[in-house]
């Protein structure tokens, strides 16, 4: 076992490839994102230059001026035609058009047009946020011109009143007791903290496939599989040995890439996305400690059966290349519940297909991390019995043909479509 | 007399192409003994089946009164093999593949020591060893090889053509140390190899394999009077009728 393990981690493809780079490519990514990000907040919030064609003239028009100033802009006065005089400005420069009558139709309760140009060049980032900045100073003057009409006309009403008359109490029921919760916020907080779960349990599934499915090949690329095969150590230990290697691996990688999402997640994007949300513990449909005991059976059963799998059709590979084409015929199970689940609901879905899911062992944890939140073991307590028969019987054939000279001449023949011996 | 190798009517069969025939012979203990044939006439094979790699069909293989078939464990202790191809984990260095593989016989530190020991000199590659084996040439891939199967002192090493391949000086180097090792240690070698003038002067006794049977067995000397040949070679061209 540890002859498996040290020799993989020694093996550059997979310790590059499966740690160091999942480990660091968020940080990195996070990194030059926060970069960028600071530099295009620093431009977009620097004092800018509006330039402003009044041929209004008006009071309004002259308060509008006020606002931009306020907002950090430097107002530059121009004349001519605003599209030629647009034109003429640099990439992300923004001319505001105030026409004859602004002040006039607004004061007559009729609306005024107002014309914003933005010159285009690269396309930017801080060319569109530079536009941004120009509407929003034009929607905060046109939300405090809008208040001021509405108090001319109704001194005794609210303005936030006559433009918002209706107030929605949200409330969700969970578990028999009201919440003052938005159903919608409940549902992207559910989404996102039960997005997780699949996403790492494909990862894991995936990575422990690919490492077992190749350690037969990489041994007889390597020339090394004869060699183990008459050393005085049982089959079966080679067979679980390999397991246990896998297993490590896929581990200590899934580890690093979930250490490294978790970093770029909440700190680099600083988008706090559980903050943004609910604490789902303190409405009573949080993980508990069963639902992770549960979650952590049903990922075990799935890994040994995948990794016993896997293996099994790894021996059938005579390289490395073949093992990895090999497994992708194995990752159709495996990502299959993962939609369904994570973007719909089983019970909805038709019988035959909900069948066909359920006898895919990799469902149950898929289910059974979905469990956490709702709390709905039943079909996950069934599946458990299924995936231990499931696994039981993936081991046997396993150790079945690692006791044979199956593993030195089997083939697969694509090309006649069965196994050679 | 209990023979360290003994074959009964071993047949191979791979989906109708018989790679093994009725192939019976024994071999004693301390004998070098080589099994020598053209390509694919049967060689690796019956080295594969006495390795416990593969089965066969039909008949008999015993090593040391073991059955292959029936405790293929037991056979493993006794036997070190080496393939036609080996090759050794690219990413440990010498050293180190020689330690773990010494790992699978010995229980102990000092048996691994002393395996290791054993291997180091064996191999001849000096400080060399501590480098990763994927840097080394062919000629030392096989040093390696050689040292790992026999530091382990097997009762039976098994070699499947040991200096294919390989330069003459290498080639030089482990056919001395294959005839000192067998001399110094009494161990049983059963060796493969169509060089048949490399056997002659290597092992005791040989048997000509040809389209998966036996067709003659004896010392080289024995066998070059017997067919008034010059060398192995020509007696074994007399034997299969081509001479």
């Amino acid at each position: 076992m540890a002859k498996e393990v040290k020799d993989l981690l020694r093996d550059p493809k997979i310790l590059v490839g499966m740690i160091l780079f999942p480990a660091l490519i968020y940080p990195l990514m996070g990194a030059a994102m926060s970069i960028s990000t600071g530099s295009v907040i620093e431009t977009a919030s620097a004092n800018m230059t509006i330039y402003m064609i009044d041929d209004d003239g008006g009071p309004l028009a002259s308060t509008l001026k006020e606002f931009f100033r306020g907002g950090n802009f430097t107002v530059e006065a121009v004349e001519g035609d605003p599209a030629s005089m647009a034109a003429s400005l640099h990439g992300g420069d923004v001319l505001i058009h105030v026409p004859s009558g602004f002040s006039e139709n607004i004061t007559a309760y009729r609306r005024a047009d107002i014309g914003i140009f933005v010159n285009f060049k690269e396309f930017s980032i801080v060319e569109f946020i530079k536009a941004g900045r120009a509407e929003g100073i034009v929607r905060i003057f046109e939300g405090a011109i809008t208040n001021a009409l509405i108090s001319n006309a109704f001194p005794n009403a609210k303005a936030e009143d006559i433009l918002n008359p209706v107030k929605i109490d949200y409330n969700s029921v969970i578990r028999g007791e009201a919440q003052p919760i938005n159903p919608e916020v409940l549902q992207n907080t559910m989404r996102l903290q039960g997005a997780m779960g699949p996403i790492v349990i494909l990862l894991v599934l995936i990575l422990a496939m690919q490492v077992a499915a190749t350690s037969i090949a990489v041994e007889k690329e390597a020339k090394t599989l004869e060699t183990l095969l008459t050393i005085p150590v049982s089959r079966l230990s080679i067979l679980f040995s390999k397991l246990i290697g896998s297993f490590t691996i896929a581990f200590l990688a899934s580890v690093a890439t979930v250490l490294s999402f978790s970093y770029y997640f909440t700190t680099v994007l600083g988008t706090a996305a559980v903050d943004q949300g609910l604490d789902l513990s303190v409405l009573g449909i949080g993980p508990s400690s069963t639902g992770f005991i549960v979650l952590g059976a049903t990922l075990f059963g799935a890994l040994l059966s995948a990794l016993a799998l896997a293996l099994t059709l790894g021996t059938l590979a005579q390289d490395v290349r073949g093992a990895q084409s090999l497994v992708g015929v194995l990752m159709v199970p495996v990502i299959m519940p993962m939609f369904f689940i994570m973007f719909g609901d089983m019970s909805s879905l038709p019988a035959a297909l909900q069948t066909a899911l359920y006898l895919i062992p990799f469902t149950y944890p898929m289910l059974a991390s979905q469990a956490l939140f709702t709390g709905n073991y039943g079909t996950v307590f069934v599946g458990l019995a299924y995936m231990a028969a499931f696994t039981f019987v993936t081991l046997y054939l396993a150790a079945k043909v690692f006791s044979s000279e199956r593993i030195m001449t089997a083939r697969l023949s694509f090309r006649l479509g069965r196994i050679k011996r | 007399m209990e023979y360290v190798v003994r074959l009964k009517d071993l047949v191979k069969d791979y989906g109708g192409r018989k790679a093994l025939d009725g192939i019976t012979m024994q071999i004693e203990e301390g004998e070098i003994f080589g099994l020598i044939g053209p390509n694919g006439a049967g060689k690796t094979t019956t080295l594969r089946i006495i390795s416990t790699i593969i089965k066969p069909t039909a008949g008999q293989a015993l090593v040391c009164g073991i059955d292959v078939l029936k405790a293929p464990n037991e056979v493993r202790k006794l036997i070190s093999y080496l393939p036609d191809e080996a090759g050794a984990y690219p990413n440990l260095s010498g050293e180190e593949y020689l330690k773990l593989m010494a790992s699978f016989y010995f229980e102990s530190g000092k048996g691994i020591g002393e395996a290791l020991e054993e291997g180091r000199k064996i191999s001849g590659l000096g400080e060399r060893l501590k480098e990763k084996s994927s840097t080394y040439s062919r000629g030392m891939k096989r040093r390696l090889q050689l040292a790992r199967t026999l530091m382990v002192k097997p009762k039976l090493a098994i070699l499947d053509e040991p200096t294919s391949g390989l330069d003459v000086t290498h080639a030089y180097h482990l056919r001395n140390v294959i005839r000192e090792y067998a001399r110094t240690h009494s161990t049983t070698i059963l060796l493969s190899s169509h060089n048949m003038l490399e056997v002659e002067h290597l092992c005791d006794r040989v048997s000509f394999i040809n389209e998966g049977k036996l067709v003659e067995s004896g010392s080289p000397q024995e066998l070059k009077s017997r067919y008034g040949a010059r060398n192995l070679e020509e007696a074994f061209m007399k034997v299969v009728g081509v001479a």
